[in-house]
C-alpha cells in the first residue's frame, strides 16, 4: 500500500543556507492495506515531517514514496492535489475545521472539492457521523462543539472520499484523555468496520497501543519497529520500555 | 440553513464567514484611497493651483507632504492586503490539504480579492471628493470665506487616484497568486503563527542610529555651504542625498526602541519580557509601521506649523506706527492728499498726521555671483548692480520723527526692528544716477530701524548734500513719493478698501511688476546686449496683474503694495486663506492617516497574538496583567512615532527659523511657543485615540 524508501529531508533558514537541520535521515518502511500503524519518538525526531512528506504537504530532498504502486515524487500540482483529495485523508492535531461551515459541510468539503454529486456523500457523512457519535452536532459550527467532537468530525472528513490511507498527526495531542479515547475509538472503528488503513503520528503510548505496529523514530532515523503480539496493555508496557531505552 | 453542495457555494459561505476580516481590509483600502483622492483633488483644484506660487516653497512643501502621504498609504494598503491574506491563508491551506488544487482555488480567490480591492478602492476615490468638499466647506464656514477659497475641482487629479487604484488592485491580485504559489502547504496553513526570524540585535543599534541621524542632518545641512566655499560653484542637487541616511538611522533607533527599549530596568529585568518578546518577533513589520506613522505625524506637524509661522506677520501689521503708508513713482498719478481726504469724508473719517516726502531711486554697487561654465561662479563687486530707494535726512525725519546725521560719502540702510531684512546691503561702494550716470563713492555707515521702510529693494538714507547731488538730472521715473497718515478715532475697512482700489488704479503698466524687479540690472544688461532674467521665460512665473489686486501674490509681491493696517489685518486670513486651508487640510489628512494606521496596527498585534494572550490566561495571568501588557504594546505604537515625528519636525522647524538669519527673533519665539502648544494638542488627540484603541483591543482579546 504505502512504501517509503530512503527518505531524506532537511530544513534550512532563509539567509542562512549553509546551516541545515537533517529532519529525516534515510527512512525506509511500508504500511500494508488495512494496517493501523503509529509513529512515535521524542520531539524533533522527524515524526511530523515524515507525515507531511507522505501527504505531499512539504517537498522532500531525496528518496521515494509509493502509494498504491504510484510514486509521489515529481508529480505535478494538479496530480498531487488529486492524490490528497482521493487517495489520502488527513487528520490534523488542531482539527483544522473551517469555522464558517457546519460540521456536515466540513465533513463534505473533500467531496465538494472533488466536484462530484453529493447525494451519496451526504448519506456517507451521516453514516460516519453516527459511527463516531457526532450525528447530533451535524448542523452546528465548530465554535459550538468540544475538541473531541471536532476531532471526530475531522476523522469523518478524512474518510468521506474513502481514501486509501488516513494520515493522522497527533490526533489526540490537543484533547483530554476522555476525548482522546473517543477519537482513537473512531480510528479503531474506521479500521474495523470500513477497512481503512491508518498511519498515525503520536506521542501518546496509550493511543499507540491500539495500533498493530509502532515505528520508533530517533534523530530522523528508524530506531525500532514493534508489532503488537499480545494484549493492548501489554503492548503499551512494551512501548514504554522501548521508549525509555531509546531515551538513555 | 442553505446546504453547501458546490465549490462556489462553499467559497461564498466562507466569504460570508470572513466578513469581519474583509471589513478591515475594505476599511483600510477605503481610507487610503479616500485620503489620496481627497488630497490630490485639493492639490489640483483651481484655488490651490492659482494661489500657490509656481516653484514656490509652499507648493514644494505641499508636494513633498503628498509624496510622504502617498508612501504612507501605499505601505498601509500593502499591510492591509498582507493582513487579509494572513487570515485567508489558513482557509486556503486547509482546502489545499483536502485536495483542492491551486488552479481550482485561483478563480474564486481572484474574484474575491478583485471585488474587495476594487470596490473598496473605487468607493474610496468617490468618497474623497465629498470628503474634501465637506471639510473645505466647514473651513469656509468657520474660518475663511472668500472668492479665492471657492473650490473648483480639476479632474486631472483622477490620474493620481486611478494609478493608486490600479496599484491597490494589482498588489492584491499579485498577493493572492503569491500565497497560492507556495510549495510548503504547512506554511500556508500556519501562516498566522509564523513570525519573523529573530536576529540578535546589538545594544548599540539605537545609539548608532541616533548618531547617524545627527551626522546626516548636520552633513546634509552644511555640505552645500562647504561645497560652495571649496569649489566656488553652486552645490549640486545630489548633495541632498546626504540626508538619506537619516532614514536608516531612524530605522535603527526605532528597531532599538522596539526590541530593547531605551530604559534599562535593572531592578526587574523580566518586567517587559512578554512585551519585548511579542515586539521582537514582529520587529520589522512594527518598525516599518512606526516609521510611516512618524513621517505622517511629522508631515501633520509641519503642515500645521505653516499657518502658525504666519502669525508674526499678522502681529507685525498691528504694530505699524501709522495706519496708512504707501509709496509710488513720481511719474504715476498716486492719490493726492485732497483726493484721499475727500474719499475719507465719504466714509465719515477724518485724517491726521499726513506727511508726504520724496525719495530717489539710484543704482547701487553690490557683490554679486557671476555664473561661469559648469555651475561655477565667481563673486565680484559690480558698481552698478541693484536699485536703491534713497531718502534724505530730512525726509527720514519727516516720516519717522527720528533725526539722523549721516556722514557725507556714506549711507545707512533701513531695516526692521529685528534686523532680519534679507536684502541688507553693507558692501556698496558706489551710487549711480541712472540718467546722467553720475557716480559718487559711498560706504556703509550702519543701520536705521523702521519696519514700514523695510522691503525687498531696500531704503537707504544719505547725507542731504549727497542727496541733492545725485537727484540732479533724474527723471520722474527715478523719483517717488512716500505718504503716511493716521485716522481720527475708528478706522473704516470700507475706506481702506476703496483707497486701495483707487491706489492700484492710479498706476500704469510700467509699474505692473514684483518688488524684486531690478530696473538697474535690466538697463545694465540690456546695454551689454544681454537679457534680464525677468524678461525671459523664467520671469513668467513672477508675473502679477492689476486684474487680480486681491490675490495673495499681488498683495505680497507687487512693488508698490501699500500698508493699510486695517486692510492687512482684516484681509490677512482671506488673502492667505487657500494656503492656510490647504495646510490645515494636509494636517488633518496626515494626522488621520497616522491615527488610522496606529489603530489598525494595534488591532493586528492583538489578532496576531491572540493565542499568546489565551496561553497567558491559561497560565493564570489576571486581567490586570494582561491589560498592562496590551497597554505596553499599544502605547508603544502610539507614543514612539508621535514623539519621534513631533520632536523631529520641531527641531527641523527650529533649524529653519534659525537658518533664516542666524538667530531666533522675538516673533519667532512666539511662533515656536505656539507650535509647541499645537504639538501638545496633537499629543492629546493621539492619546484620545490610543485610549479608544486600547478599549477595542481589550474587547478583541476578551480582557
Amino acid at each position: 500500500m504505502l512504501y517509503v524508501k530512503n527518505l531524506y529531508k532537511s530544513y534550512s533558514q532563509k539567509g542562512q543556507e549553509s546551516w541545515k537541520c537533517q529532519a529525516l535521515n534515510g527512512i525506509d518502511f511500508h504500511v500494508a492495506q488495512g494496517e493501523f500503524v503509529a509513529v512515535m519518538g521524542p520531539s524533533g525526531s522527524g515524526k511530523t515531517t515524515l507525515l507531511n512528506c507522505i501527504s505531499c504537504y512539504i517537498p522532500f530532498d531525496k528518496g521515494s514514496i509509493l502509494l498504491d504502486g504510484a510514486s509521489l515524487t515529481d508529480l505535478k500540482e494538479d496530480a498531487l492535489a488529486q492524490i490528497r483529495n482521493i487517495k489520502i485523508g488527513f487528520v490534523f492535531q488542531d482539527f483544522m475545521l473551517l469555522d464558517g461551515l457546519t460540521i456536515r459541510e466540513n465533513i463534505l468539503v473533500p467531496r465538494i472539492v472533488q466536484g462530484k454529486a453529493l447525494e451519496e456523500a451526504g448519506q456517507l457523512a451521516n453514516q460516519l457521523a453516527e459511527m463516531f457519535g457526532i450525528g447530533h452536532i451535524m448542523d452546528k459550527y465548530p465554535a459550538q462543539i468540544s475538541g473531541g467532537e471536532k476531532q471526530r468530525a475531522a476523522v469523518a472528513r478524512s474518510m468521506i472520499n474513502r481514501p486509501l490511507i488516513i494520515l493522522a498527526d497527533e490526533p489526540t495531542g490537543n484533547l483530554d484523555s476522555k476525548s482522546g479515547c473517543k477519537v482513537i475509538g473512531a480510528f479503531v472503528k474506521a479500521r474495523e468496520q470500513m477497512g481503512e488503513t491508518i498511519f498515525m503520528v503520536t506521542h501518546d503510548s496509550f493511543a499507540a497501543s491500539f495500533c498493530d505496529r509502532v515505528i520508533l523514530l530517533k534523530d530522523g532515523s528508524i530506531y525500532r519497529q514493534m508489532e503488537k503480539k499480545a494484549s493492548r496493555s501489554q503492548f503499551q508496557n512494551e512501548l514504554l520500555a522501548a521508549i525509555k531505552q531509546m531515551s538513555i | 440553513m442553505t446546504q453547501v453542495y458546490h465549490m462556489r457555494q462553499l467559497e461564498k459561505k466562507l466569504r460570508q464567514a470572513d466578513r469581519k476580516h474583509s471589513r478591515l481590509y475594505l476599511f483600510c483600502n477605503f481610507i487610503a484611497l479616500m485620503i489620496i483622492s481627497a488630497y490630490s483633488a485639493l492639490m489640483f483644484s483651481a484655488p490651490v493651483q492659482t494661489v500657490f506660487p509656481i516653484g514656490g516653497d509652499s507648493r514644494k512643501q505641499m508636494y513633498a507632504i503628498f509624496v510622504m502621504t502617498l508612501l504612507g498609504c501605499v505601505v498601509f494598503t500593502i499591510y492591509a492586503a498582507n493582513l487579509f491574506f494572513r487570515r485567508k491563508s489558513k482557509q486556503l491551506g486547509i482546502l489545499m490539504a483536502l485536495g483542492a488544487s491551486k488552479n481550482r482555488l485561483l478563480p474564486g480567490l481572484f474574484c474575491e480579492i478583485f471585488l474587495l480591492s476594487s470596490l473598496s478602492a473605487a468607493s474610496g476615490i468617490l468618497a474623497g471628493f465629498p470628503f474634501v468638499r465637506g471639510i473645505w466647506s466647514l473651513f469656509r464656514l468657520t474660518l475663511i470665506d472668500s472668492r479665492e477659497t471657492d473650490l473648483v475641482f480639476d479632474f486631472r487629479c483622477l490620474s493620481v487616484s486611478l494609478s493608486f487604484f490600479l496599484f491597490t488592485v494589482g498588489f492584491a491580485c499579485l498577493s493572492s497568486w503569491r500565497y497560492l504559489r507556495r510549495t510548503n502547504m504547512m506554511e500556508t496553513i500556519y501562516e498566522e503563527h509564523i513570525n519573523e526570524p529573530v536576529k540578535e540585535l546589538g545594544k548599540r543599534c539605537g545609539p548608532i542610529g541616533f548618531f547617524i541621524i545627527l551626522a546626516s542632518a548636520v552633513t546634509g545641512y552644511f555640505s552645500p555651504r562647504v561645497w560652495e566655499a571649496l569649489f566656488q560653484s553652486y552645490a549640486p542637487s545630489w548633495l541632498g542625498l546626504l540626508y538619506l541616511p537619516i532614514f536608516a538611522g531612524l530605522y535603527m533607533t526605532m528597531l532599538h526602541a522596539v526590541t530593547h527599549g531605551w530604559k534599562n530596568c535593572r531592578k526587574n529585568p523580566y518586567k517587559n519580557m512578554i512585551f519585548r518578546g511579542i515586539m521582537k518577533f514582529q520587529a520589522k513589520q512594527t518598525v516599518n509601521s512606526l516609521i510611516i506613522i512618524a513621517l505622517l505625524i511629522a508631515g501633520a506637524a509641519f503642515a500645521i506649523f505653516y499657518p502658525a509661522a504666519g502669525i508674526p506677520a499678522y502681529l507685525e501689521y498691528t504694530k505699524y506706527p501709522y495706519d496708512y503708508f504707501y509709496q509710488y513713482r513720481a511719474d504715476q498719478k498716486g492719490p493726492e492728499e485732497k483726493t484721499v481726504r475727500e474719499l475719507a469724508g465719504q466714509y465719515g473719517i477724518s485724517l491726521k498726521d499726513w506727511e508726504e516726502c520724496e525719495y530717489i531711486s539710484l543704482g547701487i554697487g553690490q557683490y554679486t555671483s557671476i555664473l561661469e561654465d559648469n555651475n561655477h561662479y565667481r563673486t565680484e563687486y559690480v558698481p552698478v548692480q541693484g536699485e536703491a530707494k534713497i531718502l534724505s535726512e530730512e525726509s527720514y525725519l519727516a516720516l519717522t520723527g527720528e533725526a539722523v546725521d549721516v556722514t557725507p560719502g556714506t549711507y545707512m540702510f533701513i531695516t526692521n526692528e529685528e534686523e532680519t531684512n534679507f536684502y541688507a546691503n553693507e558692501s556698496a561702494k558706489d551710487l549711480t544716477n541712472m540718467i546722467t550716470r553720475k557716480q559718487i563713492a559711498t560706504r556703509f555707515a550702519g543701520y536705521l530701524h523702521y519696519d514700514l521702510l523695510s522691503d525687498s529693494i531696500g531704503y537707504y538714507v544719505i547725507d542731504s548734500a549727497d542727496y541733492q547731488t545725485m537727484e540732479d538730472g533724474l527723471t520722474s521715473q527715478w523719483k517717488g513719493n512716500i505718504v503716511r497718515f493716521n485716522v481720527e478715532e475708528n478706522d473704516s475697512y470700507e475706506f481702506a478698501n476703496a483707497l486701495y482700489r483707487l491706489f492700484v488704479s492710479s498706476f500704469d503698466s510700467s509699474c505692473e511688476h514684483v518688488s524684486f524687479y531690478n530696473r538697474v540690472n535690466k538697463i545694465m544688461l540690456n546695454e551689454a546686449g544681454e537679457t534680464y532674467w525677468m524678461d525671459t521665460e523664467m520671469g513668467e512665473e513672477f508675473k502679477i496683474s492689476y486684474d487680480n489686486p486681491d490675490s495673495l501674490s499681488f498683495r505680497q509681491l507687487w512693488a508698490y503694495s501699500p500698508s493699510f493696517r486695517i486692510l492687512l489685518t482684516n484681509d490677512y486670513l482671506r488673502t492667505m486663506g487657500v494656503l492656510y486651508l490647504m495646510f490645515l487640510f494636509i494636517f488633518m489628512v496626515c494626522l488621520m492617516a497616522a491615527l488610522v494606521i496606529s489603530h489598525t496596527r494595534c488591532q493586528t498585534i492583538a489578532l496576531n497574538n491572540q493565542y499568546l494572550f489565551d496561553s497567558l490566561k491559561k497560565l493564570g495571568a489576571p486581567p490586570s496583567f494582561l491589560s498592562q501588557e496590551v497597554q505596553k504594546q499599544c502605547s508603544h505604537i502610539f507614543k514612539t512615532p508621535a514623539v519621534t515625528g513631533m520632536a523631529g519636525m520641531y527641531s527641523l522647524f527650529l533649524l529653519i527659523l534659525y537658518a533664516n538669519d542666524g538667530r531666533i527673533t522675538s516673533y519667532e519665539t512666539i511662533v515656536l511657543l505656539i507650535c509647541f502648544a499645537i504639538l501638545i494638542i496633537i499629543g492629546l488627540i493621539d492619546y484620545a485615540v490610543y485610549r479608544m484603541t486600547m478599549n477595542t483591543v481589550k474587547k478583541l482579546l476578551h480582557i
